[in-house]
C-alpha cells in the first residue's frame, strides 16, 4: 500500500478482472469485451476507461506518457499523468520513444511506435454501429453475424449528399478482416498508422464498460468503396512553429481579426523538429 | 408443375397465443412465380400466419419447408439457425409492411434504402450501387430525381413504392405483402397494383399477399385462402373462389363488396 492506495489505485482483484478482459480482447481483435467498469476519481468522458486499462497493465518500471489531442501539456493529459505519479510513483515522460505506455485521447503520436510500447485509447463510444442501430441487442447480432451493410449505407449516404465521405474522425475500420471497430475519435489521418502497428493498441470505454484491442501486426482497413477510396486529410499550410508539412495540424485563431495559424497537434513531435 | 419449382410447403401449421388460437391446421404449397392471397376479416389469423411463415414467430406446431437452394431438398424453417434465417430475410425474402414507415429507414435517403439490400450482396462499388438503385426507382415508376430525398418527405404511395423497390432489389424468391395498398387512395392504389403486377410477372417471384380487400386480391393473386377464426375455410383458384364461393363465410364476404 502506498499512502492509503494500492499500487495504481485499483485493488488487485479488479486489476486481474480487467487483465482477463484485455487478454480476451487481444484474442478477438476488434471485439468489444464487456467488463465491470469501476468508478474512478474522474468524471465519465474524461478517460475513465483509459485510466482503468492503464492502471491494470502498469508496472513499477514503466514510463508513462499521456496525451490529449496530441498535446502533452493540456489539462486532461496533465491531470491523468499526475494521478499515476501519485498512485504509482512511476516515471513519466513527454518523449514518445521513451514511454512504455502511452495513454491517448484522440491522437496517435506522429513518431512510429515500437513493439515495446502499448498505446491506450480513451473511448467515449465503442460501438461504431450505435448511431445507425440504437438497440444494443441488435448491434451485437450485427457484429456476430457480420451483417455490416448498414455501415456502407452510411458511407453511401455521405457520398450521395456531399460528394465524398465527410466523416473525418472516428472513421470506422475493419480489424483483422472481421470486426468493424471504432478507432475512438482519432482523426482519420491516424487510421493508416493503426494498420500493422508494431505496438499493442488497447481501447477502454469507461461509461460503456467495454474494452477492445488491436494486437501488434494486425490488419486495420478503413472502410470505403472501390471507386471512392479512403483518403486522409492534407493541408496546404505548414506548421507555424516547426515548419512540418507531414504532421496533423491544428488550426488556431490568433487574434480578434480572425487571423489563423496552423501548428502541429503532436507537441513532442513539434519540439523535436525545432531542435533538429 | 415439376417438384423442383415448389418453393414453400406448409403442413398443419398451428400457432397458439397461450390458450388463444392464432391460426390452426393450415396446409398449402406455393410454386415459383405463383401469387397466393390470404383473405379474412380482422382477427381471423392472417397476420399470425404471415408472421409464422416469415420466421418472425415460431409456430406451436407444424412444418414450414422453404427452398433455399434449387438443387437441394426443401428445408424446415424452424430448424435452421438464426444466422441463416436472417440471411434469408435479407436476400431471399422480402416483407412489404402495411405501413411503409416500418419497412424503411426514414432518415436514410431513398437511394440508401435500396442500397442496403444491394450492399448485402457484396457490391462495394459506389457507382454500381447507385446505378442499380436508380434502375429500381425507374422500374417502380418513381422520379429518379428524388433518389437523395428522405422517405420522411414522401407521400404514402411513394413510400410504398420505395419499400417495394427496396425489397425487390435483392431479387428475392418470395415476397410477403401485408395489406400493401392499405391506407392509399383509390387512384394511387390502382397505379401501385399495376406496377406490382408488371414487375412481379417480369421477375417471376412468388408472393403471399394478405389483404381484406377482395378487389386487390382478385386483381393480383392466382390462388386464394379464405380464413375465419384461425382456420382456412375455403381455398382454391382465386377466380373460382370469388365467382363460385362454397363456404357460407366466403359467400358473405363476396356479397359484402360495395358496388359503385
Amino acid at each position: 500500500m502506498i499512502d492509503g492506495f494500492n499500487f495504481a489505485y485499483l485493488d488487485e482483484a479488479t486489476k486481474r478482472m480487467i487483465r482477463r478482459t484485455i487478454l480476451k480482447a487481444i484474442c478477438i481483435p476488434g471485439y468489444q469485451c464487456p467488463f465491470g467498469g469501476r468508478e474512478m476519481p474522474l468524471a465519465y468522458g474524461w478517460g475513465t476507461g483509459g485510466i482503468q486499462v492503464t492502471a491494470s497493465i502498469i508496472g513499477m518500471n514503466d514510463t508513462l506518457k499521456v496525451i490529449d489531442q496530441g498535446a502533452d501539456d493540456t489539462t486532461n493529459a496533465i491531470s491523468i499523468k499526475n494521478f499515476f505519479k501519485k498512485v504509482c510513483k512511476i516515471k513519466t515522460t513527454e518523449v514518445t520513444e521513451n514511454a512504455t505506455i502511452i495513454q491517448t485521447r484522440h491522437r496517435i503520436p506522429e513518431k512510429k511506435l515500437s513493439e515495446h510500447q502499448i498505446l491506450v485509447y480513451q473511448v467515449p463510444q465503442p460501438e461504431p454501429l450505435r448511431r445507425l442501430e440504437p438497440k444494443e441487442q441488435e448491434t451485437r447480432k450485427l457484429h456476430a453475424y457480420e451483417e455490416y451493410a448498414l455501415m456502407h449505407v452510411k458511407l453511401y449516404e455521405e457520398i450521395s449528399h456531399y460528394g465524398s465521405v465527410i466523416k473525418t474522425y472516428a472513421y470506422p475500420v475493419r480489424t483483422n478482416r472481421r470486426y468493424i471497430t471504432d478507432p475512438s475519435p482519432t482523426p482519420k489521418f491516424d487510421n493508416p498508422k493503426m494498420d500493422f502497428m508494431e505496438a499493442l493498441q488497447l481501447f477502454g470505454a469507461g461509461r460503456e464498460r467495454r474494452i477492445y484491442a488491436i494486437p501488434p501486426y494486425t490488419s486495420v482497413k478503413s472502410l470505403d468503396f472501390e471507386d471512392h477510396p479512403f483518403e486522409i486529410q492534407t493541408w496546404d499550410e505548414r506548421c507555424d512553429i516547426c515548419g512540418s508539412n507531414n504532421s496533423y495540424l491544428d488550426e488556431i485563431i490568433v487574434n480578434d481579426k480572425g487571423e489563423k495559424k496552423f501548428i502541429c497537434s503532436d507537441t513532442n513531435y513539434c519540439e523535436k523538429n525545432i531542435k533538429t | 408443375m415439376i417438384i423442383k419449382d415448389k418453393i414453400l410447403e406448409v403442413k398443419n401449421l398451428t400457432h397458439y397465443y397461450g390458450e388463444q388460437v392464432g391460426c390452426e391446421d393450415i396446409s398449402f404449397d406455393l410454386y415459383q412465380g405463383e401469387i397466393l392471397g390470404i383473405v379474412g376479416e380482422s382477427g381471423s389469423g392472417k397476420s399470425t400466419l404471415l408472421k409464422c411463415l416469415s420466421g418472425q414467430i415460431s409456430p406451436s406446431q407444424g412444418i414450414i419447408n422453404f427452398c433455399i437452394d434449387q438443387n437441394q431438398p426443401l428445408q424446415d424453417l424452424c430448424k435452421i439457425s438464426e444466422q441463416k434465417k436472417r440471411a434469408l430475410m435479407r436476400k431471399e425474402w422480402g416483407i412489404v409492411q402495411q405501413n411503409p414507415r416500418d419497412g424503411l429507414r426514414l432518415r436514410v435517403s431513398a437511394g440508401g434504402n435500396i442500397a442496403e439490400r444491394i450492399i448485402n450482396e457484396e457490391i462495394k462499388n459506389y457507382s454500381n450501387i447507385r446505378h442499380k438503385a436508380l434502375d429500381w426507382m425507374d422500374k417502380t415508376e418513381m422520379e429518379k430525381s428524388r433518389i437523395d430525398d428522405f422517405p420522411l418527405n414522401f407521400s404514402g404511395g411513394m413510400q410504398q413504392r420505395l419499400q417495394i423497390s427496396k425489397i425487390l432489389s435483392s431479387n428475392p424468391k418470395l415476397v410477403y405483402m401485408d395489406e400493401p395498398t392499405g391506407g392509399l387512395d383509390v387512384s394511387v392504389q390502382a397505379k401501385l397494383l399495376d406496377t406490382i403486377t408488371i414487375i412481379v410477372r417480369d421477375l417471376n417471384v412468388s408472393m403471399i399477399i394478405v389483404s381484406h380487400d377482395l378487389a386487390v386480391v382478385k386483381f393480383l393473386t392466382d390462388k386464394l385462402l379464405v380464413m375465419k377464426s384461425g382456420m382456412v375455410v375455403e381455398s382454391g383458384l382465386t377466380d373460382r373462389v370469388l365467382d363460385d364461393p362454397q363456404h357460407s363465410y366466403t359467400q358473405l364476404l363476396t356479397s359484402s363488396i360495395l358496388q359503385v
